[in-house]
């Protein structure tokens, strides 16, 4: 054993200090010869507080909810809580193209296939 | 044994991690629980709030996905009737590789704690909530009592 084994911090359990809880979203996955749909349900999240990241592969939604309300709670069944849930993409998408809406809570993300990934149709010529 | 101090690093970190989850416990009420399509299994769907802000009552519904024309709220003294239907069909020209939103159609009746006016009733949707504005009838109003 070297010297280095004693002050390198191996890469183990981080715990997130933050107090929001996470709650993994439900998704519905399409996919046509153009492009991968993804629709992500979340509930109350304002546009401006989703982030879509693509890093290495992987995509990682998230979205931070806070519900603004006075008054006391008679009863309390939901919470501000954080969406995340990550994906790992196929090389084949277009990242500089991916795009994002939010309707009625849903968050539609749209990535594109990159030309090389789309399928082609091979014209066989007689000969 | 532990022959390096990563591996102490390692334990001390997993017994934070552990003490993490006991802080959460009691407030892990609303974690979707595993990947599987869970609407179908939760019984008190919408989930709701309802706030008492003293003249009237505020009542938050998340219904992601809904329309205004797809949701029908019934009131009546201080029964609160929420329905609906949710559709969700796989885009034109798509095909599916996970579901896990599924069609359901849903009713949810409320007792409120006192009586609402259901003439005042205002309802507004916005980013998969609904709110429901409930002023309370002049019955059940809080009132300053002037003492003579």
């Amino acid at each position: 054993m070297d010297g280095k084994d004693l002050t390198k911090k191996e890469q183990g359990a981080v715990e997130s200090t933050r107090n929001l809880r996470q709650v993994t979203p439900l998704v519905d996955i399409y996919e046509n010869d153009d492009e991968i749909l993804l629709h992500a349900e979340m509930p109350g999240v304002k546009k401006d507080d989703i982030t879509v990241n693509i890093d290495n592969g992987n995509l990682t939604l998230s979205g931070v909810r806070s519900i603004v309300h006075d008054g006391a709670a008679d009863w309390e069944e939901f919470g501000d809580v954080e969406y995340q849930r990550v994906f790992s993409v196929p090389q084949t998408i277009d990242i500089k193209k991916v795009n994002a809406e939010l309707k009625g809570g849903i968050l539609a993300l749209h990535l594109p296939k990159s030309e090389a990934a789309k399928p082609k149709q091979i014209k066989i010529k007689a000969g | 044994m532990f022959a390096r101090m990563s591996d102490i690093d390692r334990m001390f970190d997993a017994m934070g991690l552990l003490r993490g989850r006991f802080d959460n416990i009691f407030n892990e009420f609303d974690r979707t629980v595993g990947y599987g399509p869970t609407w179908s299994v939760i019984g008190n769907y919408p989930r709701t709030n309802l706030y008492d802000k003293g003249e009237q009552f505020e009542l938050f519904a998340e219904v992601p996905g809904l329309s205004k024309d797809d949701l029908d709220v019934k009131i009546q003294g201080n029964y609160l009737e929420i329905s609906g239907t949710r559709e969700v069909k796989t885009p034109e020209g798509y095909r599916a590789h996970r579901s896990e939103r599924g069609s359901a159609s849903f009713t949810r009746s409320l007792t409120l704690p006192s009586d609402v006016d259901p003439d005042k009733v205002t309802a507004t949707l916005n980013d998969g909530i609904l709110v429901l504005t409930l002023p309370k009838s002049e019955a059940a109003k809080p009132r300053q009592i002037s003492i003579n």
